[in-house]
Formats: structure tokens, C-alpha cells, sequence
């Protein structure tokens, strides 16, 4: 379905480029086989050759922007849904503006993967997508498709939610054993993008290179609460995760939390909308006081 | 964990305790430390080689031996970090961790019977100091000494005593002492090493010039002496990279398929231009 | 050689395991890792693990020694010798020579390392030469035969049905006398061996290399790149590690070596603010050139075994094959080629 749209998508990056409108267009091009892709970054119009537009297109290339903040002109990326969410959150989180960037939207129908038995599957990340079109754009490519299942956006902490609460933590910090604190969930994630991440950067000591127990769930935990409210849930954190940790379990918990405590709420859908976190209104529970 | 034979071999990652023993301030940033095990010496580096101090609760750094006499060993340290800053608030008496020597030192055999030329900057002299001390300990081998030294103000020179009382008492030993910034009290030059160096111009004829300082320095120190018709071979300087084992194991302090710790910090400029400019 | 049918395998473990400690890849949510195995662990043969088999002997944390620090005093106390007999079990061939490369590493060059060292020493190699390639193998490009176990003490043949033991050490024999009871004597054979879709030519490389620090190709060969440590932490060659002090507020604690990436934006930065490599490219540059160059020059081999699990795991899919190949086509010659802007 979506590779159809390589040929429209070509044509703008190619007319973008020639034009000197942007000096930059970000996209994807084939990967190391067919059912993996890679982002590719066109500088001139023959680059644009090697595009594609397809159900691989797995890679959010929202966080790239942190890296091209300074870059002098704009530049143009191709965005699915989840993936312009992740720009209104680096916007929102005044990165840069809305006129750096120009936004190529792609309405997005799924991401498919080969599974362990190269079997084609529905991405996980997609599982529950609220919004498969970009929510801001300039030019759309493709025509606006249909939500497949947004009711599911909270289905996976159904398990848990059935779990009593010690022995949710006892499998927590199972699963987190495995986590060999590679911080690619950190790099790729659009709403961590503080300049030195507390974790990352070593000079402090807030935790250590080590892995054990404590050191796992404090980078997951402090992470987890310092995205609250502004986690676009795109999902592309568990999908980098090389050891398959379910890192959006966690910040769908939160989120969910979040929409019991201060109302309906979903982030980066709007770019002038604020986070219940950052913002403060009359009617918000204060059970404190 | 550890095998049941390991004791039998040098754990080069095990640290002995040590006292310091005195304090020197050099300058408002730069103190050295005296430095001594309950065996004497903790270990006996041979000049330019290098030791890494620890305190244990806070972390550990690599730095180079400045002097050693019978019983102990001396460390110029600037504070610049967590870890320095730490070091400039122990007292004398209190405990150190100190592992090593590491690094290969100066190409002492390359200098013997020539003329040296030493050019320091700021706690670049820290390094060369102990090459100095060498030298002057075993004055004959060694042909005329001649240092040229220079940091931000007076008040930032550091070891005082050996640049204008211990130094220019030895035999055939210049010493021209330089300031970027000077006060009311320096009667001295006031200028930067590198040009202060080709006012001096020194003849680089049997010469080998050895180098320490500030990055920005070293590259126009080094400007200089090509100008003056200095050799690459004849030039030697040292290296700094974050070390953390300090065995060329761990992997972080490498230039090229060179590791400082283990096949450096000292390096000539003949070496240094076959490396990748990545320091 | 001696052979037993695939089901008895929990039996021979469960014999070494009385004298040894047995590590094999065992899947534990999902991942597949060397841990130790017990009865009623299901040992994971039918890919290759996760986790690569350095983390048996250089853990990813591993405590050094502990220590106690009060105002007058400083103690440093050995940590406490473990002394296991290791059997290490189910190495497939390209894993096999990246123990190859951390031996050179760790033991030569004048330091010996002695946490490794203790480990290896006292371990027995048990390989397990592979039936096909995966689709992200490509270990006969990096000159390793996948049906032959150089180095290991025992070389562990497969056909489907059963399981097969060669041994080719003394420790290997040793070790096979153990459960002489549980095997029969018959000649278990690989299946044929099949195409590799992955391959890397690296003939010249390492020379080429060493005059392309400066090349414009680095210009763009980095930038899908996020800087996350996968790679490194996956690759069974890669060694960097950073050292640590943990230390609890009544002044006791520990000294540890963990894992580290060069990846990771601080891993050259200085104490006075000064970092030789700032961006993704200059640490991009630096670990293939690490790899395909440095590691060559100083030790003889290429430190990439072919194993493939940084093409599985990147996140952007960077292909060392795929730079390989475009590193050969550069014409180091052509001065054209050299100054081309990427």
C-alpha cells in the first residue's frame, strides 16, 4: 500500500532540493535487506534516488533534528503519525521552531517486521496507534487512513494490571536484568533531549557504568518519570531496546496515570497544547492539601 | 574474582595505600603532594612515567611523577575536576591509593651527551621536572641544560624554588622564565612561550628539545621550532588522553593503534606525525 | 568420535556440573546469554546468543577489590578467590576467535590481566561448530571456517539428531573421560555447507586505512548513527571497559570494571573540558577504524569475527559489511577520490 508512495515522495524531496528550499531532506532508504530500512540523508537531488516509502519505514528521524538544531536553513523529514508527534514534542520543548523544519507527512497504514521465524508481522510499536496520520505537515503525501485499533492504546498493561503489586515488582526487576545499559532508549527517544543526560554523562556519578539491580532501576525508573507527560508514545524506545526490554509498558502506565489524575490527555497531538505537568489548572486534584 | 595464583603475579590494577607526607601550594591552583608507602618509595618511575592517584571513594586519575627522592614521590596536580578538587582538600597525614609507574618515559638513551632544550608551559613543567631533576642528578651525562618557561602571571608559576634558586645554580643550566600577563612586582619578560622562544632563539644545532603545556601552546611552540630549523626526531613532547586502566587494556586512551598509557605519553614529533590528529 | 542423542544433553551437563560450573546460552526472557546451567534449563542451540561469550570471562561487571576509607585510614581488601572449574559450553566457531583476540588483549603486552586470566585458565572450551550460516553471518569473510573449532578443547558436531565430541586438547580428553559412560562411538557428520548472503572483502584493508583518517567518507558514514552503545556492547571483540568506585556512605565500598562504549559522547572528554573526539563522527570513525585498522596493526587480526549481531541489533541498521565494501571502493591512488566532498 505505503509503496506506492515512493514515486510521490521522490518527486518533492527531489523539487525541495533543486529548488535550494532545504539543504537537507531525511528519509529512508534500503536497509541491509529487504524487510529492514535505514535513514538516509539527501543532500543533492540525486540522492533522492535511493528513497523508499514503504511498510519498513520503521525509523522515527524526529531525534535526528537535536543533531541539526544549528544546521544553517531547514530541513525537510518525512514524518508518520508517531513521528510528527515526536517533532510537535521537540517544538513544544522549544528545541527549535516551526519553520525550521518542513514536514513531508506520509499517512502511515503499519510497520511490519520478520519475526524469530521470518514470518511478516505487525510491527509491535504500532500495536494501539491513536494517530496514523502526521499530526502537522506541510504537504501530505497519500491519502489520511484510519486508526486500526486506538481502543488498544493501554492493552498491554492489562497482564500486569492483574498482577498484585509485589509480584509486579519482583517481574519488573526480572525483566530489567537483562538491560545492559546500552542507553540506545535514551538516544532515540524525541523527549530526552536534554544537552547532557544526567545518565549518560559520567562526570556527576548518578549512577555508574555497572549493571545491577539498582543502577537498572534507577536509570528506568528516573527516565520513565522524567518523560512524564511528554512521551508521545511512538514506541521507537522499545523498538531499539537490543535486548527486548518492554520500556513502553512503563511510560504507557504513566501516561495512563496521568489521564486518571488530570483528564483526558495524549501528548505532542497539539503544538500549542501543554503538558499537564507543566501547567497548572483550578480544577487539578490537590488530595495533598 | 580472582584465581587462586594471582598473588604470585603483579595485579597491575591494585593500588597501594599511601600517606602524603607534605603539601606544597605552587600556585592559587596547583599543589604538590609527597607521596609515600609504608615501604618507602611506592614505586620507582623512571622520568616522564606516570602514576595513578586514587581516592578511593571519589575515583582516580593518571598523572605524571614531577620529582621522587629517596623515599617518596611527588605529584603537581591542577585542579580542574571533581576528582582534583577532592585531592586539594586532603590534609598531611591523610591516605592516598597510588598504582604504577606507567607510561614510557622519556627517551632518556636519545639525550645523553647532547645539549637539551626544555619548554614548559603553565603545569607543563610538571612533567619536565622530572626529567630536569634526572638530568641535574646525573649532571655529566648530559651536555648544556637550558629551560624556557612561561605561564599566565607570576603568581601562576609554579615550582619557584627550582626555577630561580635550584636551577640556576647547576652547572651550564639556563633558565628564562616568562609571564602572558605580568604585576607590579615582575621585573621578567612579559610575552607567550612561543615568541618569547624565538626572541631568545636558541641554536638548534646538537639539540633535543623536549615539550610540555597547553594544547594552544604546544602547537605554536612547535610553529617556532620548525622555524628555527629544529628536526622532527629532535623533538619530543607528551601526550594526554583520559587513561583509566593505564595498561593499554581498556581501550580509552588510544590515538591510532597507539595506546598513551602503555606506548606513550611521551612521544617525538617524527611519531607524532604518523598518528591521526585526533588529541 | 563420542556421540549422544540431543536429548541427553541435560545428562552430560549434569555430570560436568558436579566437578565444573557449567556455562552455556540460555534464554532468559527472551534473550540468549552464557549463564550458568541448571537443571531444567533449556540450552539454546539453534541460533547464536545474544549476548556474546566474552561476558563469561570479562563480565560486564566484575569487582576489582573493596575498600574502607575513614579520616586517618585507607584499607584495600583483595576481593575473595573464586576458584571455579568453568566448562563453557555450546561457542560457536566466530565467538571461539573473538576469545582468540581477547587473549592477545588481555594477556600479552607486558600486562597480564589477572581477572581474565584466572578465568580462562581455568576454563574448558567446548565449541559448537554451526550447521548453516544466519542470514546476518558472514564469518567466512572474516577467514574463519564455521564448521572447524580452532582453539577449543573439545569441537561439538551436530546433525539434527544427535551430537557429536572431538577432542582436540589434553583438557578436552580429560573432560570427554568424564562421561564416557553416556556416550557411543559414532561419526556424527555437519550438513553441507551453505552460501553466505553476507559478505566483506577485506584484502588491504588495514594498509588502505591508514591513510584515510582524514577521507570525506567519514563525512557521511556516520550520520544515521544515534550513539547508543549497542553495538559495542554486543560485539564479541569489543573490550573497552571503565572503572568505577562504589562507595556507601559508611566509607566502605568497591572498585569495579564495567562495560564501556566508545560510543558514548563522554568517553574521551577530559577533566578540563577538553574531548578529541565531540561529535558521532569522530567516535564513529574511531571504532571502525579500531576494528578494521588499530586492532590489525597492533595485534595481527581484524577485531570482527562476522558474527553479525551489530547488523541484527543496530537500531538504523549501520552494516559493517556494507561500510567494508564502501572503504574498498575507495581509490586511495586517485587524489580525486582522496579530496571528494562526501
Amino acid at each position: 500500500m505505503m509503496n506506492k508512495l515512493t514515486d510521490k515522495a521522490k518527486e518533492v524531496a527531489k523539487e525541495l532540493l533543486e529548488k535550494k528550499e532545504v539543504n537537507l531532506v531525511l528519509g529512508w532508504e534500503k536497509g541491509t535487506f529487504e524487510d529492514k530500512t535505514a535513514p538516509l540523508f539527501m543532500k543533492k537531488p540525486e540522492d533522492v534516488e535511493k528513497l523508499i516509502i514503504n511498510e519498513f519505514c520503521v525509523n522515527s528521524l524526529s531525534s535526528y533534528m537535536l543533531h541539526y538544531k544549528t544546521h544553517s536553513g531547514k530541513i525537510a523529514l518525512f514524518v508518520k503519525g508517531c513521528d510528527s508527534r515526536g517533532i510537535v514534542r521537540l517544538i513544544q520543548d522549544k528545541q527549535f521552531t516551526r519553520d525550521k523544519v518542513y514536514l513531508i507527512g506520509v499517512p502511515c497504514s503499519g510497520m511490519k517486521e520478520l519475526n524469530e521465524n521470518g514470518e511478516l508481522v505487525d510491527s509491535a510499536k504500532c500495536d494501539g496507534c491513536t494517530h496514523p496520520n502526521p499530526i502537522v505537515y506541510d504537504v501530505m503525501i497519500g491519502e489520511e487512513v484510519q486508526p486500526k485499533n486506538p481502543e488498544d492504546r493501554y492493552k498491554v498493561l492489562q497482564e500486569d494490571l492483574e498482577k498484585a503489586i509485589g509480584d509486579r515488582w519482583d517481574s519488573w526487576t526480572k525483566e530489567y536484568d537483562k538491560c545492559i545499559r546500552c542507553y540506545a532508549c535514551q538516544r532515540i527517544c524525541p523527549a530526552c533531549n536534554c544537552r547532557q543526560c544526567i545518565f549518560v554523562d559520567q562526570s556527576q556519578q548518578w549512577i555508574e557504568r555497572r549493571v545491577d539491580e539498582t543502577e537498572n532501576a534507577t536509570y528506568s525508573l528516573i527516565r520513565a518519570y522524567h518523560i512524564a507527560g511528554r512521551c508521545v508514545e511512538c514506541g521507537e524506545c522499545e523498538r531499539v531496546c537490543p535486548v527486548g526490554l518492554p520500556i513502553m509498558k512503563l511510560n504507557k502506565r504513566i501516561a495512563k496515570d496521568i489521564e486518571d489524575l488530570f483528564g483526558s490527555y495524549e501528548a505532542g497531538v497539539e503544538l500549542d497544547q501543554k503538558s499537564p505537568l507543566g501547567d497548572f489548572k483550578y480544577e487539578d486534584p490537590e488530595e495533598f492539601m | 574474582m580472582i584465581n587462586k595464583t594471582w598473588t604470585e603475579s603483579v595485579n597491575p590494577l591494585y593500588p597501594i595505600v599511601c600517606e602524603v607526607t607534605k603539601i606544597i601550594d605552587e600556585t592559587p591552583d596547583v599543589k604538590t603532594f609527597h607521596v609515600t608507602s609504608a615501604n618507602g618509595k611506592p614505586f620507582a618511575p623512571m622520568p616522564g612515567q606516570l602514576g595513578m592517584l586514587s581516592m578511593l571513594n571519589v575515583g582516580e586519575a593518571m598523572f605524571s611523577v614531577t620529582s621522587q627522592g629517596e623515599g617518596h614521590l611527588e605529584f603537581a596536580i591542577k585542579r580542574v575536576g571533581m576528582l582534583t578538587d577532592a585531592l586539594h582538600e586532603i590534609e598531611v597525614g591523610q591516605k592516598l591509593a597510588v598504582r604504577g609507574p606507567y607510561g614510557n618515559g622519556f627517551p632518556i638513551d636519545m639525550m645523553k651527551g647532547k645539549d637539551l632544550l626544555f619548554i614548559g608551559g603553565g603545569i607543563g613543567l610538571a612533567p619536565l621536572r622530572s626529567l630536569i631533576n634526572y638530568c641535574v642528578d646525573n649532571r655529566d651525562d648530559f651536555g648544556k641544560l637550558h629551560v624556557v618557561y612561561g605561564a599566565r602571571t607570576p603568581a601562576d608559576l609554579c615550582f619557584k624554588d627550582d626555577l630561580f634558586e635550584y636551577w640556576p645554580k647547576q652547572r651550564d643550566f639556563q633558565v628564562d622564565v616568562t609571564v602572558d600577563k605580568g604585576d607590579d612586582e615582575w621585573k621578567g619578560n612579559v610575552g607567550f612561550v612561543p615568541a618569547f622562544l624565538e626572541k631568545l632563539n636558541p641554536s638548534p644545532e646538537g639539540k633535543i628539545n623536549i615539550t610540555c603545556g597547553p594544547p594552544i601552546m604546544i602547537k605554536f611552540v612547535l610553529q617556532s621550532l620548525a622555524k628555527m630549523g629544529y628536526n622532527d626526531e629532535d623533538i619530543v613532547t607528551t601526550l594526554e588522553m583520559r587513561m583509566k586502566c593505564g595498561v593499554g587494556k581498556c581501550g580509552r586512551c588510544n590515538i591510532g593503534s597507539c595506546y598513551v598509557c602503555l606506548d606513550g605519553p611521551v612521544f617525538t614529533l617524527a611519531q607524532m606525525n604518523k598518528m591521526p590528529n585526533e588529541y | 568420535m563420542k556421540s549422544i542423542n540431543k536429548q541427553k544433553l541435560a545428562d552430560v551437563l549434569n555430570e560436568w556440573s558436579k566437578s565444573h560450573a557449567v556455562m552455556a546460552p540460555i534464554e532468559e526472557g527472551n534473550i540468549t546469554s552464557f549463564i550458568k546451567w541448571e537443571e531444567g534449563k533449556v540450552v539454546k542451540l539453534d541460533k547464536n546468543s545474544d549476548i556474546p561469550v566474552k561476558s563469561v570471562f570479562f563480565p560486564q561487571t566484575e569487582e576489582l577489590y573493596e575498600y574502607k576509607v575513614e579520616k586517618d585510614n585507607m584499607e584495600i581488601i583483595e576481593a575473595t578467590p573464586i576458584n571455579e572449574e568453568l566448562v563453557v559450553f555450546g561457542i560457536r566457531p566466530c565467538d571461539l576467535k573473538s576469545l582468540e583476540m581477547l587473549d592477545d588483549l588481555f594477556l600479552t603486552r607486558g600486562y597480564i590481566d589477572p581477572y581474565y586470566k584466572a578465568k580462562k585458565d581455568n576454563a574448558v572450551i567446548v565449541s559448537y561448530l554451526c550447521g548453516k550460516p544466519c542470514r546476518t553471518c558472514f564469518c567466512e569473510s572474516m577467514g574463519i571456517d564455521y564448521q572447524k573449532a580452532e582453539g577449543a578443547d573439545i569441537a561439538m558436531y551436530q546433525d539434527g539428531e544427535n551430537f557429536g565430541f572431538v577432542a582436540q586438547t589434553q583438557k578436552g580428553e580429560a573432560l570427554l573421560e568424564t562421561i564416557a559412560s553416556l556416550t557411543e562411538e559414532n561419526d556424527i557428520k555437519l550438513p553441507e555447507k551453505q552460501e553466505f548472503i553476507l559478505k566483506a572483502d577485506t584484502e588491504g584493508l588495514a594498509d588502505k586505512l591508514a591513510a584515510m583518517f582524514e577521507h570525506p567518507i567519514w563525512d557521511s558514514a556516520y550520520e544515521k548513527c544515534i550513539g547508543c552503545g549497542a553495538c559495542t556492547y554486543l560485539c564479541p571483540t569489543c573490550h573497552c571497559f571503565d572503572i568505577n568506585s562504589h562507595s556507601r556512605s559508611c566509607g566502605t565500598g568497591f572498585k569495579t570494571r564495567c562495560w564501556d562504549s566508545c560510543m558514548f559522547p563522554d568517553y574521551t572528554l577530559m577533566a578540563g573540558g577538553h574531548n578529541p573526539r565531540p561529535t558521532r563522527k569522530e567516535r564513529f570513525r574511531n571504532r571502525f577504524l579500531h576494528k578494521l585498522q588499530q586492532f590489525p596493526e597492533r595485534y595481527g587480526k581484524i577485531a570482527c569475527v562476522g558474527c553479525g549481531r551489530c547488523i541484527s541489533k543496530c537500531p538504523v541498521n549501520v552494516d559493517i559489511t556494507d561500510i567494508i565494501s564502501q572503504l574498498k571502493e575507495v581509490d586511495i591512488n586517485d587524489q580525486q577520490d582522496m579530496d571528494r566532498v562526501g
